[in-house]
């Protein structure tokens, strides 16, 4: 059969990693590139969460692909193109709405990957010595304490990794173990407080790790692929040594980093199983083992983190759970339309530009207040700081989807909120 | 790269001054970016085409200041929308500063009881009608680039809808629009003295001279725009047939049946339909005797789309075609706007898939010229086919432009493999262009109906297509940019400036 696409034309490149020369980055994304620069219009770009509020063309999905062909004809240098590509919260609209992806990447197997080529060209910038001040800066102190530096210049370190569940009595160790991101483990504690009972509730067995290190996905993200690595073998032997088979993350963006990031560093030897909570804790009221009963009087609408409904197409399960509050008033907007929806609160954006994911929000918030709600339900951690900056300026609370369901079920939840 | 020497440091801080310095780009990745359009071209040539610079206003005043700075310096000014048009009308031929007006996205007015609103050129239609949604309004311009063109350009090109043949193209939804002349003087276009007029017999009618003006004569910054009801209901029907003469019949029948709701007919040839069977798993799973396509499109409430329906059925099964159902029909017709840019349809002759940019030719012609013009154009292609391997069929659409079916836009579209141009390649290319245009003319049509013509080929026909009419739009580029400081070199306006002591530009840069 001739009629099939040539395997260099179409493979989907890996995952970034280390790259190497320009040479090499410019020959394995050539192809990918070429794809994006021919499909003629460029309907990424209004779904684009950063394009959205900047207007600023060479912040695009297609300029990532076009600036690599470029490259290629020896017209751009990877000094000149390294702090175009801050300016991406790794949301992955563009993908979806790419006509590569909609209407020949079934037939292909062929799915547009910019958020991978965003992350590719920046591990080409630092390994070039091409740094994002504050990305150098907060990748530095990460490696420095183990942890992201969330709370500032307020440090984070190993001693305090589970401050955030004092009196919730949490074993460490166990088959299966509990990951709670950094923003979570130190910013937003009430998040995994609110975990770790329902999940108590259901009579669910889980311990915390032994020594928890941050899951390296933000350093990928930002480029610093050496640590990334260097962090994630760091946990995986943890989990090794202390017998763990099973991981539950609470965190879309650790998911993104244990179900794509890890296998992709380690291959065969990564057999770890993660399960996602908002997943689990949907099959538990589907099953009966949790009944949330207590109303919850407030009227919402749900802000599907961009790491679960754009790039993991995990939005019923969240949905389920917001069904199953008694008291609440959903005011829902289609997952589709929400491809365009982000908190800009993704892929290291918030350390470069904070005023940038900050207007992304109020962006996002805009749309929610449109919808006449008193509270914009999330459920990812990263997202709820910069939303809920937004929502005090126009008295929307913003709430993690796990808090909301601990409520319903008479759980006192406890820990920060952030405030 | 070096900047110009007329965009040295006094004439860049003069720039930041009025945008502000994170608003001038200077980068190399951003002047790149700003010289490509989705029309395929010489890309080992790109250097070639990078501006000086870029802007990025905020307000048709800033737009005024840097236009005004640049005609002083006599510096080439590109104004730039969307960068989806088709005919290059956004690519700088002679560097200097590109205008993008992407920031100019707000919506000034919406007006419900005259049905308008008023929007930066900036904006797109998506994002336009999803703000009109909640008051039961739509901006019914629809070109393929729906999602991401942006009403500027529209004006800047003249663009056709896909439902014009009910709602009118952007000339008819466009009511009026400020405009920034060469000088940086703002003027408005438009009927009348308001903003809101459709008609008007005060002076010369300036609106239409001011669309399709591909950035020649000035920059459009905020426009006026004509609404309509959204659609209660919407019909899509799509017949096939097994032969093309039967569905060129039933095309024709349906747009002269003169039913309200008929917003347009698409008529699909064989080639057209062989080049969505190569991923039939994402497009209609066809049985191989279908060889063409219509669909019939209707807009309006329920009980006249239905009725007008009704009629559609019958025409096409008195003409032998087979209804494809209602799944298929609504969902190809949603997917309509994303059908066009899938590279991966590309094949040598071999057979071979390779990534291959969509090129689409046009023109507008008389409903009974279409079928010689097709076969004429498939001809041009496959000459070049058989000579450069790049280069590959994609079929032909045929489209109602207006409500009586008196004229069609009718578009061939070629698969280019764009890593593979060369020199000769693309000469090749341009004189293909050169003959469909040809061909478009012998048969009294215009070479185009929906981009415009100021393409390498294409262009060189113009003053053929328009005769006299050139004479008259040289004179209104001279008298109106004396500088050819506005996207000189484009629709051979250059001659506009030739005197006997300089053949080479006169005035201009």
């Amino acid at each position: 059969m001739t009629e099939t696409p040539a395997e260099h034309e179409t493979e989907a490149p890996p995952a970034s990693g280390g790259q190497g020369g320009t040479e090499e980055f410019v020959q394995h994304w050539r192809n990918a590139a070429y794809n994006c620069f021919s499909s003629g219009h460029k309907f990424c770009r209004e779904v684009c969460p950063v394009m959205q509020v900047t207007r600023n063309e060479s912040w695009t999905p297609t300029a990532f692909h076009a600036n690599v062909v470029a490259m290629e004809k020896g017209e751009l240098e990877i000094a000149d193109i390294a702090e175009d590509y801050v300016n991406c919260t790794g949301c992955g609209a563009c993908e979806l709405r790419c006509p590569n992806t909609l209407f020949t990447g079934d037939f292909y197997r062929f799915r547009t990957r910019t958020v991978d080529l965003v992350k590719a060209v920046r591990a080409l910038a630092v390994d070039n010595g091409v740094h994002q001040q504050g990305w150098q800066r907060w990748n530095l102190l990460t490696d420095e304490r183990t942890h992201e530096p969330v709370l500032g210049d307020v440090p984070v370190s190993q001693e305090h990794v589970r401050d955030w569940s004092d009196g919730l009595n949490l074993p460490v160790g166990g088959e299966t173990v509990l990951f709670v991101d950094c923003e979570a483990a130190f910013y937003r504690t009430s998040v995994p407080r609110a975990v770790a009972q329902l999940l108590q509730r259901a009579d669910y067995e889980f311990g915390l790790m032994n020594e928890q290190w941050c899951c390296g996905g933000p350093a990928a993200e930002m480029g610093y692929t050496e640590q990334a690595k260097r962090f994630a073998r760091h946990n995986l032997d943890d989990w090794r040594a202390a017998g763990v088979r099973r991981v539950l993350v609470l965190d879309p963006h650790d998911y993104i980093t244990f179900t794509e990031d890890y296998p992709a560093y380690f291959g065969d030897e990564y057999d770890i199983e993660i399960v996602l909570v908002v997943e689990l804790l949907a099959e538990m009221i589907r099953d009966g083992r949790l009944t949330p009963s207590v109303p919850v009087d407030r009227t919402v609408t749900y802000h599907d983190p961009c790491r679960l409904n754009k790039r993991k197409g995990i939005w019923k399960e969240p949905r389920e759970v917001l069904s199953a509050i008694p008291g609440l008033v959903f005011h829902d907007v289609d997952r589709v339309t929400q491809w365009s929806y982000c908190s800009g609160g993704g892929g290291g954006l918030p350390v470069e530009k904070p005023e940038l994911t900050a207007r992304i929000s109020e962006s996002r918030v805009e749309k929610a207040a449109g919808l006449g709600v008193d509270t914009l339900v999330s459920a990812c951690p990263w997202s709820e700081r910069p939303l809920s900056e937004a929502g005090d300026a126009r008295q929307i609370d913003v709430v993690d989807i796990h808090e909301l369901l601990a409520e319903s079920l008479g759980i006192e939840v406890g820990g920060s909120r952030g405030r | 790269m070096t900047v110009a020497p007329q965009l040295a440091e006094p004439v860049l801080d003069e720039l930041r001054g009025v945008l502000g310095g994170e608003h001038v780009l200077t980068g190399k990745a951003a002047r790149f970016n700003r010289a490509r359009v989705p029309a395929p071209f010489p890309v080992h040539r790109w250097a070639e085409r990078v501006p000086d610079l870029v802007v990025l206003p905020g307000s048709t005043e800033e737009v005024s200041e840097v236009v005004r700075i640049a005609n002083a310096h006599r510096i080439p000014i590109v104004p730039r929308d969307g960068g989806t048009g088709l005919t290059d009308g956004a690519v700088p031929l002679r560097r200097g500063i590109v205008v993008d007006v992407k920031r100019m996205n707000g919506i000034v007015e919406i007006d419900e009881v005259n049905r308008t609103c008023t929007v930066g050129a900036g904006i797109s239609m998506l994002k336009l009608n999803e703000v009109l949604a909640p008051y039961g309004l739509i901006y019914p311009d629809d070109p393929a680039s729906y999602p991401c063109s942006l009403v500027g350009g529209r004006i800047g090109t003249s663009g056709w809808s896909l439902i014009g043949s009910r709602y009118g193209h952007s000339r008819d939804l466009v009511l009026s629009f400020d405009f920034v002349l060469p000088s940086g003087k703002v003027i408005h276009i438009g009927d009348g003295a308001g903003r809101k007029l459709s008609k008007s017999s005060s002076g010369y009618q300036l609106k239409h001279l001011f669309m399709g003006h591909q950035g020649t004569l000035g920059i459009a910054t905020q426009a006026t725009l004509k609404l309509f009801p959204k659609p209660e209901a919407e019909l899509s029907p799509f017949f096939a047939f097994s032969d093309y003469d039967s569905a060129y019949r039933t095309v024709g029948e349906l747009a002269r049946a003169g039913v309200a709701t008929f917003a347009g007919a698409v008529l699909f040839d064989e080639w057209k339909v062989d080049y969505l069977r190569r991923d039939d798993e994402a497009y209609i799973p066809q049985p191989a005797d279908v060889r063409a396509l219509v669909c019939a499109v209707a807009y309006g409430y329920e009980d006249e789309v239905t009725a007008g329906g009704r009629r559609f059925m019958r025409i096409a099964k008195e003409n032998g075609a087979r209804y494809l159902g209602d799944e298929v029909s609504e969902g190809d017709w949603a997917a309509r706007h994303d059908r066009y840019a899938t590279p991966l349809h590309g094949r040598t002759r071999a057979g071979q898939v390779v990534p291959m940019s969509w090129h689409c030719e046009d023109a507008a012609v008389n409903y009974s010229e279409l079928p010689q013009v097709r076969l004429e154009w498939h001809e041009i292609v496959r000459r070049l086919r058989e000579r450069f391997d790049m280069f590959d069929d994609w079929g032909m659409f045929t489209y109602t432009s207006a409500n009586t079916g008196v004229d069609y836009l009718t578009e061939i579209d070629v698969g280019i493999w764009e890593q593979q141009l060369d020199d000769e390649a693309w000469a090749a290319w341009v004189q293909a262009k050169r003959d469909i245009a040809e061909v478009s003319l012998r048969y009294g049509g215009s070479i185009s109906a929906c981009h415009g013509s100021c393409r390498e080929g294409e262009v060189d026909l113009v003053p053929q297509e328009l005769g006299g009419g050139y004479d008259v739009m040289l004179a209104v580029k001279r008298a109106i940019d004396p500088n050819n400081i506005m996207n000189p070199g484009k629709y051979g306006l250059d001659r506009a400036y030739d005197t006997d002591d300089d053949t080479d530009g006169g005035t201009g840069p």
